[in-house]
């Protein structure tokens, strides 16, 4: 995992020193060692993972509980499932919201206020008594998702061109291990609380103390020891004059008029949208289809969710890896085969029929789409500098409109059976690929093209989103940086041919 | 040749035994118990507090012997069809393995055919009850745990004599009460801390 930048040593010797871990002209580490909490950079990866692990435990704490909470609330399975799909769309406009607020007051804050503002839905679910409340308290504990986004912000923020997927990866997917953990920490939870002499009804209320509790845990922690980014944070670097404030409307519009910020959340929407889905659902299909104990099916659905702590970091490591070699065009190949073959996997998972090659390929199909999952943030922090929380924010929120959409599609009511929503799900994953091959980076190509014949630089496109009036203030300078350390994704036979870095110094303020 | 012949009956008896456990259907049994329970068509009863009282016996119109193989009754609480539309983890199904209609037991009390008076036992609604309407059935067994016969206090499409239970909501004072200082004190920290950044800001550049 210790992967150097060649140029970055030419670069800020003096400042070298005051970090840990070896640095580029942001600040941003080069490389990502998994085992040290070194101030700021490995700290700010354990505290943005840990968050959100607990915003995964809070999200989806209900589901493996569910057939206490169904007879004591007296839900149906309408009432169930209308709850399932409002858990995941709340995030989707609170994750792009999430983008822009990280953009603007910094990651550190803009997650710890989401965090501390949903906690308590989860403390409230202890004292509900309807199907309504039900649905509301999902509705906004799955508010907290948005923190994916600050993560994958925050680690944008901190970690350099060549290890970002990486840092994004294992972010994002030990993150999204707590939707796989709260599988079986709930249950288990329940029963201790349960045998030490609480009724049942009474017991899961207690239990829900636990993830709300450690969510606000984790937002303390955060708050105490974070730090935006490798300079220190955004209040202070702004009152210095360090980080020039921007403008909301420029930054929201160089977000969303950036096509290719659309398509990755298109694409996301069939990659984490149908984890999500997963999530949902497949606890009850094997239950249903292969007349497992709901204890089994938990396991089961458990394990989809726990291949995770590999496989979407996995997958960042891949496109970090391949990057190296083919530059942003093999990042863009990496993620089309890897999701299409999801795809596939997902088309067989619903024809099969014997218990045991069900579970085997649910979990290769499991690896694939969190691969997926780990590559599309491999290309994210490329599309925009001056709008990287817009455009992190679009793209997780299209995961989460992925999410609703496929389950109100095939797996609402009974028009299909879950297993034949299931391979057509398959085959939307498929067809929702397909426009990766639009993406087009004028400075380093697209999957079917080279780079542009015009001799485009990445300071060129990185650039177009200042005006000359903001380039005359020196708001620019943090893009100018990145677009010098983002050289890298020409790939090997473009780096060797082009000239060093040394010779294009950014200007210091 | 009759030992062998003994053996391949023996083994095809035991089998058949074997498999006849998982696939009673109910449509199969015979309703030659009387049922009967305490609840009055429509009452409410409340969990945790409530008692009912059920009463079971063969029926009397029956020929003597129909009861020869019961060794053990267990009566049970079960759901009536309106708790168990939109549910399907209450559904009704033919085979006894698969059927989610009973949920609750009772009582499960070993059978004497040659004591003919009628059977009666009182039960304590359990706090894990959940809020639906239901009636009662007992089913009897033989000495393998094989479904015979049933009875049941309603009639066969389940829509007579149906009672209610309300069940424990579960919640506490205490639990409230935490759960809002909780929620507040997580709002207010946030505030907090914002306060204390203000502060620290103020105090960088007041220095610079």
């Amino acid at each position: 995992m210790d992967l150097e930048f060649p140029a970055a040593a030419a670069v800020n010797e003096p400042e070298q020193q005051k970090f840990a871990l070896p640095v580029d002209s942001e600040h941003k580490s080069t490389v990502f060692r998994l085992y040290s909490i070194a101030k700021p950079h490995m700290r700010a990866f354990h505290l943005s993972w840990i968050s959100f692990f607990s915003c995964f435990v809070s999200s989806f704490a209900a589901p493996p509980l569910l057939p206490i909470i169904r007879d004591n609330l007296n839900l149906t399975a309408t009432d169930i499932g209308n709850a399932g799909v409002a858990s995941v769309s709340g995030a989707v406009f609170a994750r792009v919201a999430m983008g822009t607020a990280c953009d603007l007051v910094g990651p550190r804050l803009a997650s710890a206020s989401l965090i501390l503002l949903t906690a308590p839905f989860v403390y409230f679910t202890s004292i509900i008594n309807s199907a309504t409340s039900y649905l509301l308290v999902r509705f906004f504990t799955g508010f907290s998702l948005a923190t994916f986004v600050s993560t994958q912000f925050w680690m944008s923020s901190m970690f350099s061109a060549p290890v970002v997927g990486s840092a994004n990866g294992f972010a994002g997917g030990w993150g999204n291990l707590g939707g796989g953990a709260t599988q079986l920490i709930m249950p288990l939870v329940f029963s201790l609380i349960r045998d030490i002499g609480a009724a049942q009804f009474t017991a899961w209320r207690i239990a829900f103390f636990v993830p709300a509790m450690f969510q606000m845990l984790t937002a303390f922690s955060i708050l105490i020891f974070g730090q935006d980014m490798p300079d220190g944070n955004f209040h202070r670097l702004k009152k210095s004059g360090d980080k020039p404030k921007d403008e909301f409307s420029r930054v929201l519009y160089h977000g969303v008029t950036n096509y290719r910020g659309w398509i990755l959340a298109l694409t996301y929407g069939y990659c984490f949208g149908v984890e999500l889905t997963i999530d949902n659902i497949i606890a009850e299909y094997f239950y249903d289809r292969f007349n497992l104990k709901l204890h089994t099916a938990g396991i089961i659905a458990g394990s989809f969710g726990l291949a995770n702590i590999f496989s979407r970091p996995g997958g960042g490591y891949i496109s970090d890896v391949i990057s190296k070699s083919f530059g942003m065009r093999g990042r863009l190949w990496a993620l089309w085969l890897c999701q299409t073959l999801a795809g596939v996997f997902c088309i067989i998972l619903g024809l099969v029929g014997s218990l045991s090659v069900s579970v085997v390929v649910m979990l290769i199909f499991s690896v694939f789409v969190q691969a997926a999952c780990g590559m599309t943030f491999g290309i994210v922090p490329f599309v925009s500098r001056r709008s990287l929380g817009v455009i992190s924010g679009m793209t997780g929120g299209g995961g989460n409109v992925g999410a609703v959409v496929t389950q109100l599609i095939f797996f609402k009511g009974s028009r299909f059976s879950k297993e034949r929503g299931i391979t057509l799900m398959g085959l939307m994953i498929i067809l929702c690929t397909l426009p990766l091959c639009l993406i087009y980076f004028p400075q380093w190509g697209g999957m079917f093209c080279g780079p542009s014949s015009k001799k485009v630089t990445e300071e060129d496109y990185y650039m177009a989103e200042w005006d000359s009036k903001e380039k005359e203030k020196g708001s620019h300078h943090a893009s100018l940086k990145f677009a010098d350390n983002s050289r890298s994704e020409r790939g090997r036979k473009q780096n060797a041919t082009t000239e060093p870095t040394e010779e294009i110094t950014p200007p210091h303020v | 040749m009759v030992a062998h012949r003994l053996v391949v009956a023996s083994l095809l008896i035991f089998c058949l035994a074997g498999s006849c456990n998982g696939e009673v259907q109910f449509s199969s049994l015979k309703r030659t118990l009387d049922v009967t329970a305490s609840p009055k068509p429509g009452q409410v009863l409340e969990g945790g507090v409530d008692k009912i009282t059920v009463t079971w016996a063969l029926n009397k119109s029956l020929p003597a012997g129909t009861d020869s193989a019961y060794k053990t009754i267990k009566v049970k609480l079960c759901y009536a069809p309106i708790s168990q539309k939109d549910r399907a983890w209450r559904k009704t199904e033919d085979k006894l393995s698969r059927d989610k209609t009973c949920q609750h037991k009772l009582v499960s009390k070993p059978y004497d055919a040659s004591n003919k008076t009628v059977q009666r036992f009182e039960w304590l609604i359990e706090r894990d009850v959940p809020k639906a309407t239901y009636f009662v059935r007992a089913y009897a067994y033989d000495s393998n745990d094989v479904e015979l016969a049933y009875g049941q206090t309603t009639d066969p499409n389940k829509t007579t004599n149906l009672f209610q239970i309300d069940a424990i909501s579960g919640r506490h004072a205490s639990l409230d009460i935490c759960s809002v200082c909780f929620s507040v004190f997580s709002v207010v920290s946030l505030f907090f801390f914002f306060f204390l950044e203000k502060r620290k800001a103020k105090a960088y550049s007041s220095k610079n």
